[in-house]
């Protein structure tokens, strides 16, 4: 009864609003589209450029795009937006929304596009961004920005401490070693920055630290939590010795104020991707990939153009933007103006791509990396309890609160309950 | 009476001030430095020139003559609508014996207790029934009238001397006529406590704007300021730069109904 | 006779309430009933939910997050409401009678009010850094600390405690400088005649003539102080160790972040529940307690 009254309001409020989307619709055979994101400054412009060039060659199509303000709010809006009737046709949102998205029937499957359409090359794409897309035999959402971590280093500090800069096949222990010379507590001065706020940042250093040491975060079959093994006690265990016994780890608690210390001399190295580099103006800086134990896995955080459903007429016309958008040529447009990664293997084969490492020093370094993201994080609804689990078990060792085993185990059984509810 | 050169509460009253205006501080100074200055450890507390330029380039990064007009369009409406509405009921409230009186009271006062992360997505859905998502009346209609004004008001119509009011009500006057020439010119430090109050709540309102707006021209200042905090790059100096401008309004709003404190006194002549 | 009807308080009450009551009706209390229905519900927001009944409750009973962030609640607010109300009282006593520099110092403290949460959370996170804070440079200086304040879980409860103070001190100032305005003079002169000194008139004029104005600030600030959210989501998130998961920012985890939107709104009417008791208990105290001239 009450469900009915409740369907009742919502088809009333999806009639009420007119059923176009944002006050878009079709008039005189133009397909009219609005695209949603976050971006400002010179992705915003470069965005906006990428619109107009595709509104003057598309005349049957028309693309609006729309700032929804800040990303991290995303989510939440257009799962707002959907549930009031009146949505975009394109958003940009964060890649472990992906598997969330994929229970609004709203969100556009484009698996059967992909296998009808080969011009869209999508092997082409790294594999940790179609990893995050598939979500079961779905896939929700086209690649839009891909971020690796490396090890970025103040070369000035390294100098001062005479030690090395790193190589390729640094082990962890050359790298404690390094943090440890690289610590001055009267200077404040320190050797590695963490980011220690048991948010996925908190987490996603930890996963790559766990796959090197030969670890997974959950079992094949994705029934169990698998963080808690050897390799992961062994990740956990090196994050307390440097935090807890060296002390050789600035802990940040979630509002970057890392950068800030790095870019002001006071942080040795860090675990980072390239959307902090030009927050470093004032130190010169290397980077190198990160050190490894078993191997020098990284981790991969893409995120995504995911489509909703507005109808055949418009379905159809956001999918012609993202694969004029997402095309090698200009992939590589938009990454030369904003410096982001390519989201394409073949980017690095465009005539334009020397142009593009020329602009932003040290970028092939990430670019080498991407072939490091081997592993993904696991795609499921439950992703963010999951990582919520994790992330306290990772701040209470690195607080020196509980000891890595037991930490993990914790979490470990709280993941285990969490897969079993499992939605 | 004074033995002191200056008031000994002064002794008090400074480090309170200093504390207090920290982030006043901290946000002018960041707003005229380099980026790279806003960046710096320790702070860079004095700047190397005046980067004025950070205002118009803030101002450029966004269109922000478009958010303080959409800011002070739902803003002077809420705040409308707050005095009128609030002025009212809090009156009926406080003064009418009216059948149910005490019940719808404190259903009223039930809706200030319910965190407003609870009932967004059903106000969003109401909102989007009467047809204004996407524009300013989705920001002004729900904050026409609040529970707390309401409760502000009947809590000062109360301690006004009743004598003033039976006084005119025996001369003649109608309900409406006692609210409007007795106990109104009586209350103006009520009223330009929730003048201010809801002026501060309106234009600093986030979440609800961040819902109920998708387009940037009927943003507000506080959701175009949110822009610049993206999840992949924190231009401090610009954000601070809109930060102070979207302060100063209310500063002033603050400085200017503070005088009015202070002339309502004068003016009221209350003979207790 | 109809006449009298119409020009009764029982009309004109009602004609004086109805557009607020519509209002909050539209805006304020159908929402709540909806949100009422939601806790009912096992839903995420984006598939169809499903009717639990009182599941959510049950699951409640036994979360310890749960419990614990209720104590964290309550906690924060015995400390809250004393401080900011008993702090604005002391401010504005001092800035209220004829001083050099009021004006500046009612906009000092105002100014905590009228600034972004956004912008307080990023200072405050500096001022408050472990290593590089001023906060601790400063103790360190009169040799107290190093504090962690939001990093060390024992701490940061306080640390919120103190910056919220700190962010609505301000608020409460006006407030009683309204209703300071309101106190006639003769009032105050006829006790002093009266041989009362200043702690007298103090305690038997101003204070009970203020005492409305406390009412209203303490069940207003109890309110707030139980539904703390913005300032903790700038700066802890909850954390560390749960150590600021209040009962608003585990709602808004469990709501937003994890997508369990009906068990969030069991939450949510928990909170309610408490906070009607609250209300009420201050309520009825108050009405008993406060002096009104009418």
């Amino acid at each position: 009864m009450r469900r009915v009254l409740l369907r009742a309001v919502l088809a009333a409020t999806v009639i009420a609003s007119g059923c176009g989307g944002s006050g878009s619709s079709s008039s005189g055979g133009k397909v009219n589209i609005v695209l949603w994101h976050g971006y400002v400054d010179v992705e915003g412009n470069a965005l906006n450029d990428a619109a107009k060039r595709f509104n003057a060659t598309h005349p049957k199509i028309h693309v609006t795009v729309q700032n929804y303000g800040n990303a991290d709010y995303a989510l939440q809006k257009v799962l707002t937006a959907i549930r009031g009737g009146s949505y975009p046709d394109i958003v940009y949102l964060y890649g472990s929304w992906a598997a969330n998205m994929a229970r609004t029937p709203k969100a556009v499957d484009v698996a059967p596009l992909i296998k009808d359409d080969p011009s869209i090359n999508w092997d082409d794409f790294w594999p940790a961004e179609r990893q995050a897309v598939t979500v079961g035999p779905k896939i929700i959402g086209v690649p839009a920005l891909v971020d690796n971590l490396a090890l970025v280093y103040n070369k000035k500090l390294f100098d001062q401490a005479h030690i090395p800069y790193p190589t390729p096949d640094w082990t962890w222990d050359d790298f404690r070693n390094a943090a440890k010379q690289l610590t001055d507590t009267g200077a404040k001065q320190f050797g590695w920055a963490y980011v220690a706020d048991a948010s996925e940042d908190t987490v996603w250093r930890f996963d790559a630290l766990l796959w090197q040491a030969g670890g997974d975060i959950l079992t094949p079959d994705q029934k169990h939590a698998a963080f808690n093994s050897d390799a992961g006690v062994k990740a956990a265990t090196l994050l307390q010795q440097m935090a807890t016994v060296d002390h050789s780890v600035y802990l940040d608690n979630g509002n970057g104020n890392y950068a800030n210390l790095f870019n002001s001399g006071k942080i040795g190295m860090l675990f980072t991707g390239p959307w902090d580099l030009s927050g470093f103006p004032d130190v010169d800086y290397g980077i190198q990939i990160l050190p490894g134990d078993q191997n020098h896995n990284t981790i991969s955080g893409p995120d995504q153009w995911v489509m909703l459903d507005n109808g055949d007429d418009r379905r159809s016309a956001a999918w012609t933007f993202l694969k004029w958008f997402t095309a090698p040529a200009e992939a590589m447009r938009w990454s030369i103006a904003t410096g982001d990664l390519p989201i394409r293997a073949s980017q690095t084969q465009t005539a334009d791509y020397p142009k593009y490492t020329a602009k932003y020093k040290g970028i092939d370094t990430f670019v080498q990396n991407e072939q490091n993201a081997v592993k993904a994080r696991p795609v499921l609804p439950t992703y963010n309890e999951i990582s919520q689990a994790m992330g306290q078990a990772i701040q209470a060792v690195l607080l020196g609160k509980a000891e890595p085993k037991a930490a993990l185990d914790q979490a470990a059984q709280q993941v285990d309950q969490i897969l079993a509810q499992g939605s | 009476m004074r033995t002191w050169p200056f008031s000994p509460r002064h002794v008090v009253l400074l480090p309170i001030a200093a504390v207090m205006l920290i982030p006043l501080v901290w946000m002018l100074v960041t707003s005229v430095e380099t980026l790279s200055e806003s960046r710096h450890f320790p702070p860079t507390l004095v700047p190397s020139g005046i980067h004025w330029e950070n205002y118009p380039n803030a101002l450029d990064a966004a269109p922000f003559g478009r958010f303080f007009a959409n800011s002070f369009i739902v803003t002077l409406a809420s705040v409308a609508g707050n005095l009128v509405f609030c002025s009212l009921a809090g009156y009926a409230f406080a003064r009418l014996r009216f059948f149910g009186r005490d019940v719808v009271f404190i259903v009223l006062l039930a809706t200030l207790m319910v965190p407003f992360q609870v009932t967004m997505i059903p106000t969003f859905l109401i909102v989007q029934h009467l047809g204004l998502v996407n524009s300013l009346g989705a920001l002004i209609a729900p904050n026409l009238v609040t529970p707390f004004g309401i409760f502000l008001l009947r809590q000062f119509f109360r301690t006004l001397p009743v004598e003033l009011e039976e006084a005119a009500r025996i001369d003649g006057c109608s309900r409406l006529g006692v609210l409007l020439r007795v106990v109104l010119p009586l209350s103006m430090p009520a009223l330009a406590t929730l003048g201010i109050v809801t002026f501060l709540w309106t234009w600093n309102d986030f979440l609800w704007p961040l819902i109920a707006i998708s387009s940037t021209d009927q943003s507000t200042v506080q959701l175009g300021l949110a822009a610049f905090q993206g999840a992949h790059q924190t231009r401090w100096t610009l954000l601070m730069a809109g930060n102070v401008m979207a302060l100063a309004p209310m500063l002033l709003v603050f400085v200017f109904a503070q005088r009015w404190f202070v002339q309502s006194l004068a003016s009221t002549g209350v003979k207790g | 006779m109809i006449r009298r009807i119409l020009g009764s308080d029982h009309a004109a009450g009602w004609l004086f309430v109805l557009p607020a009551v519509t209002l909050i009706f539209v805006f304020g209390i159908l929402p709540i009933g909806w949100a009422l229905l939601l806790s009912f519900q096992q839903n995420d927001l984006l598939t169809s939910p499903t009717w639990v009944g009182a599941g959510n409750y049950r699951a409640l009973v036994h979360d310890p997050v749960f419990r614990d962030s209720i104590r964290r609640t309550i906690v924060y607010t015995l400390l809250f409401v004393p401080l900011s109300v008993g702090g604005a009282l002391g401010v504005a006593l001092l800035v209220h009678r004829p001083i050099r520099f009021s004006r500046f110092y009612r906009t000092a403290v105002f100014v905590p009010v009228a600034t972004s949460t956004v912008a307080t959370g990023i200072i405050f996170n500096w001022l408050l850094d472990p290593t590089y804070g001023i906060a601790n440079y400063v103790l360190g200086k009169v040799g107290l600390g190093p504090y962690g304040f939001f990093q060390d879980p024992d701490q940061a409860l306080y640390a919120i405690v103190a910056m919220t103070v700190w962010g609505w001190l301000g608020f409460d100032v006006i407030i009683y400088l309204a209703a300071l305005q309101g106190i006639p003079a003769d009032l105050i002169e006829a006790a002093q005649l009266d041989g009362a000194g200043r702690w007298g008139t103090f305690r038997h004029v101003v204070l009970p003539l203020l005492s409305p104005a406390t009412l209203f600030l303490i069940v207003w600030s109890t309110i707030n102080a139980l539904q703390v959210f913005d300032e903790i989501y700038v700066t802890t998130r909850g954390g560390p160790l749960h150590a600021t998961t209040v009962l608003v920012y585990y709602l808004y985890d469990q709501a937003f972040q994890v997508f369990h939107a009906g068990y969030a709104a069991a939450v949510a009417e928990v909170l309610f529940a408490i906070t009607l008791v609250f209300s009420i208990a201050q309520l009825w105290i108050g009405n008993r307690r406060v002096h009104y001239s009418s």
